[in-house]
């Protein structure tokens, strides 16, 4: 028995990806740090209670990451359904009555907490897709009409209602993340072709049809910011002095003009990128994305280890979350991407996002606990 | 165990699809660090010089209040040019030579100036400015212009400061401004919702006129974009900067002015009096028509101490001042209105044929209600009085019975309609409603019957009645005008700079109590009010008036004398002198009175707190502001009247001076 324990012990001490953590743990230290940087400004006393707050989001965050962790995955995904549909019937409260904030509805108000349900659905669709996609296409031919219509219903739901609220950023994360996971599953060659056309169709029609104008500027501008500087080129132009400006070494802790003299807008959300670069130079800009990237290699590397296609899907949900976040946020900031109201997972402020992002990465992290040990 | 066991290579499905992901990476990372090199490394110093010497800032240009004007346009509230001085601790060389080389220009030692910015700069980061002073004399401002040059980080702004003229004289009607509050910020945004955008750190009224005339007066500030270089020098915007153009300001807007029907001589003849009398209380003056004249509250307090951030230690002492300073009494606190609610009753009486004019009551010193003495208010009592000299010597028992005749309901009935226990809806924040109780009332708010002995204390004007100064002035203004209610208002106009006039209040009358019935049910005749106006004018001009000592050359006034007691005494200590008590517990004193008489052009109310007596607490007060009112529109009736009056002495004296004169 005592035995039996302590090889019990031991083999928990080992199944746990530390890869993982460490990786989390270095991008968690960069966030916080940075994080306090732009909520302490000259001018900034309303924004200081934010970088408490976000402690204990992250706090709340390791918690989820480690009941995640213990938990067996499969129960997850006998739970999948009912979590989706819990969490869609948050989204569409929202979007009907929800609280308008920057001109868009996207919380419901706990007092202590702005829930935001656009945010953890991503991980709800990614467990049910995850679980649809684990059972179909079998024989690996890829899949057919028949096979995609399900998914795509599954996917197209919650897209549609966070469109309407209007939240392009997040319908758009939605449809990345969905739409990977369904190409990953393999599709055949002829719809393959289809969703091209129809992607370019579809593009058309969203610019004459679904866009707000604020939206279509944002892309304009995005075209050629000189247009409107004092407007929604404003952003652009300043995130990439602040860029820019970091040079090698960056300017210092604090010391950065453009976020602590507040030309960078959102600086503790969306542009919290710039403040790094800004601050920390080429060393600490490259340093944070090569963690990312780490963190991509080693979920690919427990995705390839687990021990069932649901896992691995999972695992490949998680990691297009994080990667498509990652990739418009700091695009965006770097002026490579229009302007998207979109967080950088770990780094942002937010607590829907940290938890939804935690979460995500526990599952990952359950699926590397359960893997086969080679 | 579970499915997944069963068929454990499934997941091998993927493993050829992995590598489009690696590839996808690679890319990814790729074009974002070679983005990152091209902007940090390749154009990292041109960018670099861009955030140095082309920051540009949005300041913000406050723009000044609309001023507030007399009814003839002359100032009663405007602002004045002022500077501050502060620092930008992130340009500063050294420090301690800089406070050494200013503190002895301030005033302030050189030690607490180096903690001020280094207190800021831990709480606030480099980059905030430090206020060290505001309010600076032009000496200081001078000397610290010329030491400017060799100091980098000193700067002398101009700021706008309110300012108010008559200092304590009203101030409680304009109010004050100063910096809204965090807490308060988003509740005015939505309660200005699509008229003000207001921000952190504005200046905004904080109450009286300053806080109903916000969005009237406030004006639109204006944006100045500065380019400052890291050293703090501003650079010229013609250099081209990052936007590749020049960007405009925009200039502030000056807010538009309002005009009051408030009358400058007579507020400072109000002022006057009342300071002169050593009074602590309220005043308000109007035309009969409704238009206010003049309106003070005593002990007041300083308005300009607030537009300079009021200290803490003159804060507190105001709010702890027992006589309530920051009150304006003349709408925000209740009184018992005594005997001046007598004609009120006596309106009621005639009306409801209780009594005739010519009916004769018998008033002794004491009237035996039950098993309770009650006493008259002097210690014979009046003897047999019609409403005539019930009015004009204030006795108690003829009130008392008028009171039992009518029952309370029936003299709510009748005194609500006249302008009593409602708001007057004056345009001035946070007046209180005050109150006339009928039986329905106590049962509702006390949740007991009525008793028998409430009709006493009730026609005589204590008990649960509760009124303010505005509305008592409302209500005889309603007996001058025998039968018609105005609406009481300040606010005459709002003038753009142009003097174009945006908006106007008309004087209106609210309701004529004669011409219909009331919403109570009663219709008066204009008889009762002419008998009452009769009894009203013998109490300051009959032989026995109660306010006969204080009269106009030329001019006869009507009102009531009232006193209040402000705590129960014994039987025994009632006739005690009231000078003798300590302070607080001396009585009330009322005078409300309107002139002349029978055209009536101007009421006035004051109530004397703690004066002990309506006549000698309040009457002087309302005479030498109605005298200021006819000095300066009629001149020639005081003037004739005096003249006429030295004629017949004169005539009387010798007959030779006559003749000459005749001559």
């Amino acid at each position: 028995m005592n035995l039996s324990m302590n090889l019990e012990d031991r083999t928990l001490f080992k199944r746990i990806d530390w890869n993982l953590i460490f990786v989390i743990v270095a991008l968690n230290i960069i966030g916080l740090i940075n994080l306090y940087s732009a909520t302490h400004g000259p001018n900034a006393r309303d924004v200081e209670p934010l970088f408490i707050n976000q402690i204990i989001w992250l706090a709340i965050g390791w918690c989820v990451f480690f009941i995640m962790t213990f938990f067996d995955y499969v129960i997850a995904s006998r739970l999948a359904y009912a979590i989706f549909f819990l969490n869609l019937m948050a989204v569409l409260w929202v979007t009907f009555f929800g609280k308008v904030a920057l001109g868009a509805q996207r919380w419901i108000d706990f007092g202590f907490f702005r829930y935001q349900p656009s945010e953890t659905i991503k991980l709800a669709l990614i467990m049910v897709m995850a679980k649809i996609l684990a059972s179909r296409n079998p024989m690996g031919r890829g899949m057919g009409v028949r096979e995609l219509a399900f998914p795509l219903i599954i996917l197209l739901i919650p897209f549609g209602l966070i469109v309407e609220q209007p939240d392009l950023g997040t319908a758009m994360m939605i449809g990345a993340i969905g739409g990977s996971l369904i190409l990953f599953s393999k599709i055949r060659r002829v719809i393959l072709m289809g969703v091209i056309v129809l992607g370019v169709i579809g593009i058309y029609g969203a610019w004459k049809f679904v866009l707000r104008d604020y939206q279509k500027n944002r892309i304009l501008t995005f075209v050629s910011p000189g247009n409107d500087p004092r407007g929604t080129g404003y952003n652009s132009i300043q995130s990439k002095i602040a860029v820019g400006s970091g040079r090698f070494f960056g300017k210092g802790f604090r010391k950065g003009t453009q976020s602590q003299l507040e030309f960078l807008p959102e600086r503790h959300t969306d542009f919290i990128y710039s403040v790094l670069s800004e601050e920390h130079g080429f060393v600490g800009s490259l340093t944070t994305i090569g963690l990312f990237f780490m963190l991509f290699t080693i979920i690919i590397r427990i995705a390839t280890h687990a021990r069932d296609k649901y896992g691995a899907l999972m695992c490949m949900g998680v990691l297009c979350y994080i990667f498509w976040h990652m990739f418009v946020n700091v695009g965006m900031v770097i002026g490579i991407l229009p302007i998207v109201g979109v967080p950088l997972p770990l780094l942002s402020y937010g607590g829907s996002s940290m938890l939804t992002t935690m979460a995500g990465l526990g599952l990952v992290s359950s699926v590397a606990y359960r893997r086969y040990l080679f | 165990m579970n499915e997944y066991v069963s068929n454990p290579d499934e997941a091998k499905e993927y493993w050829g699809r992995y590598r489009y992901f690696y590839l996808t990476f690679f890319l990814v990372f790729s074009v974002f660090t070679m983005r990152l090199w091209y902007l940090q490394i390749l154009s990292g110093t041109e960018l670099r010089e861009f955030s140095e010497k082309n920051r540009i800032k949005q300041n913000k240009i406050i723009a000044p209040r609309g001023l507030i004007l007399d009814r003839e346009g002359r100032v009663l509230v405007e602002n004045l040019p002022g500077f501050e001085v502060v620092i930008s601790p992130q340009y500063v060389d050294n420090l301690d030579s800089l406070s050494k080389a200013i503190a002895p220009i301030l005033g302030i030692e050189s030690d607490k100036l180096i903690q001020k910015v280094q207190k800021s700069r831990r709480q606030n980061g480099v980059f905030a400015q430090v206020k060290l002073k505001d309010n600076l004399t032009r000496e200081e401002v001078f000397r610290l212009k010329r030491i400017r040059l060799e100091t980098p980080g000193l700067e002398i702004r101009e700021s706008i400061v309110r300012f108010y003229p008559m200092a304590e004289n009203g101030a409680q009607l304009y109010g004050y401004v100063g910096e809204i509050s965090k807490t308060q910020l988003p509740l005015l945004n939505e309660f200005y919702k699509g008229l003000l955008k207001l921000d952190q750190g504005d200046i905004i009224g904080k109450n009286g006129l300053e806080e109903a005339l916000e969005k009237d007066i406030r004006g639109v500030d204006g944006i100045t974009f500065i380019q400052v270089d890291a050293h703090g020098r501003e650079t010229s915007t013609a250099t081209p900067n990052v936007y590749g153009e020049q960007i405009k300001d925009q200039e502030p807007v000056h807010g538009n002015n309002a005009v009051l029907t408030l009358d400058r001589d007579i507020q400072e003849a109000a002022y006057k009096s009342m300071v002169a009398n050593q009074r602590i209380g309220a005043l308000v003056a109007m035309q009969s028509n409704g238009e206010i004249l003049a309106w003070m509250n005593a002990p007041s307090y300083n308005p300009n101490e607030f537009s300079t951030g009021i200290s803490a230690t003159t804060w507190s002492r105001l709010i702890n001042d027992q006589f309530k300073p920051l009150r304006n009494k003349v709408i925000q606190d209740h009184y018992s209105p005594g005997s001046t609610f007598k004609p009120f009753v006596a309106l009621a009486a005639l009306q409801e044929k209780v009594i005739t004019p010519t009916t004769v009551v018998s008033a002794p010193g004491v009237f035996m209600f039950g098993r309770r003495p009650y006493h008259d208010s002097i210690k014979g009592g009046h003897g047999n009085v019609t409403v005539f000299e019930a009015i004009e010597e204030s006795s108690n028992v003829f009130f008392y019975k008028m009171g039992i005749a009518l029952g309370v309901d029936k003299m709510y009935n009748y005194i609500t309609p006249l302008g009593l226990g409602a708001a007057t809806g004056v345009d001035i924040p946070r007046e209180v409603s005050g109150n006339i109780p009928n039986s329905e009332w106590k049962k509702r708010e006390r949740g007991e019957e009525w008793q028998p002995g409430e009709d006493l204390s009730t026609a005589i004007g204590q008990g649960f009645i509760n009124v303010t100064p505005l509305q008592m002035a409302i209500a005889y203004n309603t007996i001058a005008r025998e039968g018609e209610v105005v609406r009481p208002y300040v606010i005459s106009k709002i003038i753009d700079q142009e003097g174009k006039v945006l908006k106007q209040n008309f004087p209106r009358i609210v309701r004529d109590v004669t011409a219909a019935k009331t919403s109570t049910g009663i219709q008066y005749s204009k008889e009762t009010f002419r008998t009452v106006k009769e009894a009203m004018r013998r109490v300051a001009n009959g032989a026995k008036g109660t306010a006969r000592f204080w009269k106009i050359p030329g001019v006869q006034m009507a009102g009531k004398t009232g006193t209040v007691q402000v705590m129960g005494f014994s039987a025994s200590d009632i006739y005690t002198r009231c000078e003798t008590r300590p302070i607080l517990q001396r009585h009330h004193g009322w005078f409300i009175a309107w002139a002349p008489w029978d055209k009536p052009e101007i009421t006035v109310a004051v109530m004397a707190e703690h004066a002990c007596h309506g006549n000698v607490g309040a009457a002087p007060i309302v005479r030498d502001v109605i005298q200021a009112y006819f000095q300066k529109h009629h001149p020639e009736v005081i003037a004739g009247a005096i003249k006429n009056k030295a004629v017949s002495q004169a005539k009387a004296k010798s007959e030779p001076v006559q003749t000459q004169e005749g001559e």
